[in-house]
């Protein structure tokens, strides 16, 4: 126990103070604006927290380079703005009753109305309150069980074992993101086969480069990543918009302007629906590849179904509020559950913060990283430490920063930004493409990395057309070198086993579990189409 | 009967089967063609101790025989799960439409692309002509005004264009907000940080 409050103590001094122990005030300044950046990109239409996380990981990058003392202040901005994402996306949905993601939708069904009687402010005051408080817990959720399951995995796997299970995430993800499991599965090893251009492990030179000596280095993470998000997002978007032609896209209603009280009274009658919400979205988060919309449903229906009066719910009562929006901002803290215990991204916030801890420093996110390692002074050499284990403690810092300004000025701050909620789609789109050439041409210093980009988001762009999920794809495409590490290490280990992944109970158990979600998974899709 | 529309059974639904089958041809041509072409580690070797180890290709080969059965049993799959008729008009697909738009934005951005990468070059040699001087763009890369006009003017070309073709037109606060963006991208990408360059420069 003392061994892990000193790693602690550790973690948290890591973000207050530099090595030579002057206060630090760059990974706090660095939370704070990525928390307003967030609010404001989860306030305007069209734009999310991925997106964002998207574009600001390169000029971070370029910011503050690779190195080890890098690592904190990215994160801290990377962390702020997952957060403020989550609470900014309830303004254009209660004020203009635009959802700018789907899970806010469900906001509009009682925020809108409650805007439209005169309770716009009281109504964000309510999405805000249930929201930060939906974050919090699903954070000490993750806070506590991470280690522990970590701990687990870590004394209980080995090498095939770890490669099952990673195979067993992605058929899951395969199973619940898209509407065909196969589908899913098949560009889940696209994205892995993909991802391998360039490598090499055996010291034969690069692989897979179509003789493309650029390619020799392998595809630009970062470029690859972003052109199946953000640039597949802004093809679909555009199209939308050049079909339908529509100039104006949020119209501005002069809304009346009532009680903004938001006092005590009102926060114990939320309690209970936001407790239930929070649970609902911790759980549905915590499983890889479920998204915000499951969790923001189930906790909406499941409000209703306890309330007293069911009929009211989205005629404009704060109870729809704040079912949907503690349950989806509840997902991102519980998401980082498999992100900091097995390494494995649940979402697509998730896999911008491991490919930040991928590209700067050399920290690692998995089991291994909670070894509560003795701490021993030697003179003449240093300490040994479980560095890995202080930085994860300083990741859950950050976290607890962000809480804190969401608590504070994070109100505040997202009851300013409907101005924002009124920028048209139409140049938001462009723009964003123009930024993201941009910042991965700067990144990666040549058009090869502005080429990625164009090739990955029509592969993008293809995939959402024949409604495939591209999460499997981008945790496919990230999850690639460690899973051909592991099951390499664990061919070399067996002897040069064919059966090896066969050979442990445990990893037959998990391959056996994917088969069975792939096969579950596709009758029941087969069903729901019949 | 009861008002409901009567089911009727129509034939398996050709994108499924389309996926399906490219990703199955994907694979064998990886296989047999690219991987053998192009990765020069076997699947196994043996290390000098006499122990066998994976090569280069185990992976792939591996996760593309996945593909390949996976692709298999989707298109078997979809040969023997037959929709029915009213389902026809939901099924995700890729029309004529949306192929057109992807040439057209890619020609659009490409043409954007070219006009970043020539611009800069064609006014120092305009500029060269004028003043009778023999400076190349790759010499003034680091030059104000010459370093920002590829990245100005072909930026500006290809946002405009993209934003004239969503709206129908192009209003001045549409100029003005990419005008903003180029400034702030220049702003932040060369004024404020050092060590990385604006699209083209790096590539002079």
């Amino acid at each position: 126990m003392e061994l892990a409050l000193e790693y602690i103590a550790r973690g948290v001094l890591e973000v207050f103070f530099t090595a030579d122990g002057q206060f630090d005030w760059l990974p706090i300044a660095m939370v704070f604006g990525g928390l307003l950046l967030g609010i404001a990109i989860g306030a305007t239409p069209g734009l999310n927290g991925p997106f964002a996380m998207a574009l600001s990981l390169p000029v971070l990058i370029s910011v503050f380079g690779h190195s080890d003392e890098a690592l904190l202040p990215i994160l801290g901005f990377l962390i702020g703005i997952m957060k403020g994402a989550t609470i900014g996306g309830a303004v254009p949905a209660i004020l203009f009753n635009t959802p700018g993601t789907p899970d806010a939708f469900l906001t509009t069904l009682d925020g809108y109305p409650m805007a439209k009687k005169g309770l716009g402010i009281k109504a964000l005051k309510v999405a805000h309150f249930s929201s930060a408080s939906g974050d919090t817990f699903s954070d000490m959720v993750l806070f506590i069980s991470a280690p522990v399951l970590a701990v687990m995995i870590e004394r209980v796997l080995d090498l095939p074992e770890k490669s099952a299970l990673i195979i067993l995430s992605l058929s899951f993800m395969a199973a619940v993101a898209g509407k065909s499991p196969t589908k899913g599965m098949i560009v889940g090893l696209l994205g892995m086969l993909l991802a391998l251009i360039g490598s090499t492990l055996s010291g034969n030179g690069p692989r897979m480069t179509f003789g493309i000596a650029a390619l020799g280095n392998g595809l630009p993470l970062t470029s690859a990543i972003l052109g199946v998000l953000v640039l597949s997002e802004v093809l679909v978007g555009l199209e939308e918009m050049t079909r339908a032609r529509r100039k104006k896209i949020a119209t501005l209603v002069r809304l009346p302007r009532g009680d903004t009280h938001f006092g005590l009274r009102d926060i114990r009658q939320l309690l209970p629906t936001i407790f239930r919400s929070a649970a609902i979205g911790t759980a549905v988060g915590a499983l890889p590849g479920i998204g915000t919309t499951l969790a923001a449903t189930l906790g909406y229906d499941a409000a209703r179904r306890v309330s007293k009066h069911p009929e009211k719910f989205g005629t404009g009562i704060p109870e729809g509020v704040a079912a949907t929006e503690a349950a989806n901002s509840s997902v991102s803290g519980a998401n980082l559950i498999p992100v900091m215990s097995l390494g494995i991204p649940g979402n697509f916030a998730a896999v911008f913060l491991i490919l930040a801890v991928e590209s700067v420093g050399d920290f690692t996110l998995g089991p291994s990283v909670f070894r509560f390692d003795e701490i021993k002074e030697i003179e003449g050499f240093g300490t040994i430490i479980n560095k890995d284990l202080v930085v994860a403690f300083s990741i859950f810092t950050l976290m607890v920063l962000a809480n804190l300004f969401n608590w504070t000025a994070g109100g505040w701050f997202m009851r300013t930004l409907g101005v924002l909620s009124r920028v048209p789609k139409s140049i938001m789109l462009p723009s964003v493409l123009l930024i993201t050439l941009t910042a991965v041409y700067a990144q990666d210093g040549g058009f090869i990395a502005i080429w990625v980009v164009i090739i990955f988001g029509a592969i993008g762009f293809v995939l959402r057309k024949l409604e495939v999920s591209i999460l499997p794809f981008v945790i496919g495409f990230l999850l690639a070198p460690r899973l051909e590490e592991l099951i390499r290490g664990g061919y070399s280990a067996s002897g040069g086993d064919p059966f090896f992944l066969l050979k442990s109970p445990i990893a037959l158990l998990f391959l056996g579990l994917s088969i069975f979600i792939l096969v579950f998974a596709g009758r029941r899709a087969a069903a729901i189409r019949a | 009967m009861g008002g409901k529309a009567q089911k009727t059974e129509a034939a398996p639904d050709p994108w499924d089967i389309g996926f399906g089958a490219v990703l199955f041809v994907f694979a064998l041509l990886a296989l047999f063609v690219w991987f053998p072409n192009d990765i020069r580690g076997g699947f196994v070797e043996v290390d000098h101790a006499g122990k066998p180890e994976p090569g280069d290709a185990f992976f792939p080969v591996l996760l593309t025989s996945a593909i390949l059965v996976l692709s298999a049993s989707h298109v078997l799959k979809s040969l023997l799960l037959r929709r029915h008729s009213d389902e026809a008009r939901t099924t995700a697909r890729l029309t004529r439409d949306d192929l057109i738009f992807l040439v057209l934005f890619n020609l659009l951005v490409c043409a954007g692309l070219a006009a970043m990468y020539w611009l800069g070059p064609l006014v120092t040699a305009v500029a060269g002509f004028v003043s009778a001087s023999d400076l190349t763009y790759r010499q003034l890369v680091d030059t104000v005004p010459y370093k920002y006009v590829g990245y100005g003017i072909g930026g500006f070309l290809m946002t405009a264009t993209l934003i004239a073709w969503a709206e129908a037109g192009l209003r001045w606060q549409a100029i003005l907000a990419v005008m903003g963006v180029i400034a702030a991208s220049i702003i932040v990408f060369d004024v404020l940080l050092i060590n990385v360059q604006l699209p083209p420069n790096a590539d002079y």
